[in-house]
């Protein structure tokens, strides 16, 4: 099946099953918002990041692997 | 030149060494911000017996007696933070932040609380609570954000130092925008207790707004509870890089930043080399991914069901979009996290900056926040998050210096160093403003041109 960036099912769908409810401004706005993201996002899910392991709570003011 | 114009630094010696008084400073400073700031809606709340009180008991630390602002961000112990937002998601009280304990300590006046974006959630400063920051260059112009009462502040100059926040580039896109030095810290390194995200937020730091580098230098060391030394630059090995960043940029902001970056060379004698970090753009989604997922434990369906009518549309709608974004986003976002964390170390290895424009064009229309860059309009937001998220994901220290101007409007060339290296960082800037002879940092904008003052 192709992947979509499709806003209407995605959103609604996902609204509805969390018992969020939108205003048609509320609505217009995500759309928006996930044309922007949604991209991007699919990119990102893409990517192989397999044997590649997040550091476990990272220092963030050192390097990695730092002390 | 009236006390209310000199750099920081100045006025802090100049009151050290009793030829400006600082309580006529003070007085002279609110009288300021009540003559400028309805141009520029920088402050959005003052409180003159407050600082009157806190000058009473200001210790002789580094910053006694000199006049500051302070984001919307951090609470005060006679006013709790608002985000520049009618709802917050968190439960906020006045009190002693960390912000305002290392201002206290070291003698500083909190003579307001600078405005910011609604929820600290855009570039561009055009949306808050209290009505939009304005660019004292073009108050037209959007002044950046989050950071944009901060930065509205310093470039009209109600005061010489201003302290802001940057979770996604919220100091680096107002002093672009508003011809300013910023300073975005190595993530832990400055103060940020009390603000309400501090315990759950790895992308947030304070840090200096200031006219320039050595400003930055004595605000920073004030919030890192430490000193900057100063320490030269040379032989400085200047990176760039071939990427969206340095490439999909308005023509005048890349020449302006390219000729900046030949001066540092020149000053420094130095090197431009380039460097390969792959992967800038998944880097700077994964930032705004873990900035805006590690906040939704305040957040419920139920909740958003019933938000205040008086956030604006954008917030309303995105505080749901969020609940949308998948975690399995979240997870490879940390894992980008990782990877581009040891990209830059290697990066780091090889040289000592990494330069790119810290916008890619300069402040679009308060209305129309839009940009014309080479690859098409696109949202200020959109276009310059690409840049700036690598440092808040990765935790590196970054500063937006001033490198010229186009039709009137600032232009800023971001420096990034390793971990922990902000003294090379604000060396850099230094080196650069000597080698354009201070004209940028030195130039005053419009708002800041009116009326002189006796103090």
């Amino acid at each position: 099946m192709e992947a979509s960036n499709r806003a209407d099912d995605f959103i609604s769908a996902g609204l509805a099953s969390l018992g969020i409810i939108p205003d048609e401004v509320d609505l217009a706005v995500m759309a928006a918002a996930h044309q922007l993201f949604w991209p991007p996002i699919r990119d990102l899910l893409a990517l192989d990041t397999s044997g590649f392991e997040a550091e476990r709570c990272p220092d963030l003011s050192r390097p990695p692997g730092d002390g | 030149m009236s006390a209310l114009d000199l750099p920081l630094r100045e006025q802090a010696s100049a009151i050290a060494a009793g030829s400006v008084e600082a309580a006529e400073l003070l007085e002279a400073t609110l009288e300021r911000i009540a003559q400028r700031n309805p141009a520029v809606n920088a402050v959005v709340d003052s409180f003159p017996e407050r600082s009157r009180e806190m000058l009473a008991k200001a210790p002789k630390g580094p910053l006694h007696g000199v006049p500051v602002v302070i984001k919307d961000e951090w609470p005060l112990p006679w006013r709790a933070q608002r985000f520049g937002a009618a709802e917050m998601f968190a439960v906020t009280a006045p009190g002693e932040s960390g912000p305002y304990r290392a201002l206290r300590d070291a003698g500083a006046v909190i003579v307001g609380v600078a405005n910011m974006h609604e929820l600290g959630a855009s570039s561009t400063g055009n949306t808050s609570v209290y009505g939009p920051a304005r660019n004292p260059w073009n108050t037209e112009r959007c002044p950046g954000g989050s950071s944009s009462g901060p930065a509205a502040a310093v470039a009209a100059r109600l005061v010489a130092g201003a302290v802001g926040a940057d979770g996604v580039g919220s100091i680096r896109f107002p002093a672009a925008y508003c011809g300013l030095t910023g300073l975005k810290p190595t993530f832990g390194r400055s103060a940020m207790a009390g603000h309400h995200l501090a315990s759950i937020s790895s992308t947030i730091v304070s840090g200096p707004l200031c006219a320039d580098a050595a400003d930055c230098r004595l605000l920073g060391s004030v919030l890192f509870g430490e000193g900057l030394a100063a320490g030269g630059a040379a032989g400085l090995r200047i990176g760039i890089v071939t990427d969206t960043v340095s490439e999909d940029v308005a023509p005048e902001v890349r020449a302006a930043c390219e000729e900046g970056i030949e001066a540092l060379r020149t000053e420094t004698a130095g090197e431009v080399l380039e460097v390969k970090v792959e992967g800038i753009e998944q880097g700077s989604l994964a930032s705004v991914l873990i900035a805006n997922t590690e906040s939704l434990g305040d957040v419920s369906p139920e909740r958003l069901n019933h938000l205040n009518p008086e956030l604006s549309p954008i917030a309303r709608g995105f505080a749901k979009y969020r609940m949308l974004l998948p975690a399995a986003a979240s997870v490879k976002a940390q894992r980008v996290r990782t990877l581009m964390r040891h990209r830059l170390a290697a990066a780091f290895e090889e040289v000592d900056l990494i330069a790119w424009p810290t916008v890619p064009a300069v402040a679009p229309p308060l209305e129309a926040p839009l940009v014309e860059l080479p690859s098409g309009t696109l949202s200020a937001d959109q276009a310059n998050v690409r840049g700036a998220g690598l440092a808040n994901l990765t935790g590196i220290p970054s500063i937006s210096v001033p490198v010229g101007f186009a039709g009137g409007l600032p232009i800023g060339l971001q420096l990034q160093a390793a971990w922990g290296r902000e003294d090379l960082l604000l060396d850099a800037a230094e080196a650069l403003e000597r080698a354009n002879g201070r004209r940028w940092v030195e130039a005053l904008s419009p708002v800041a041109e009116a009326e002189p003052s006796e103090v």
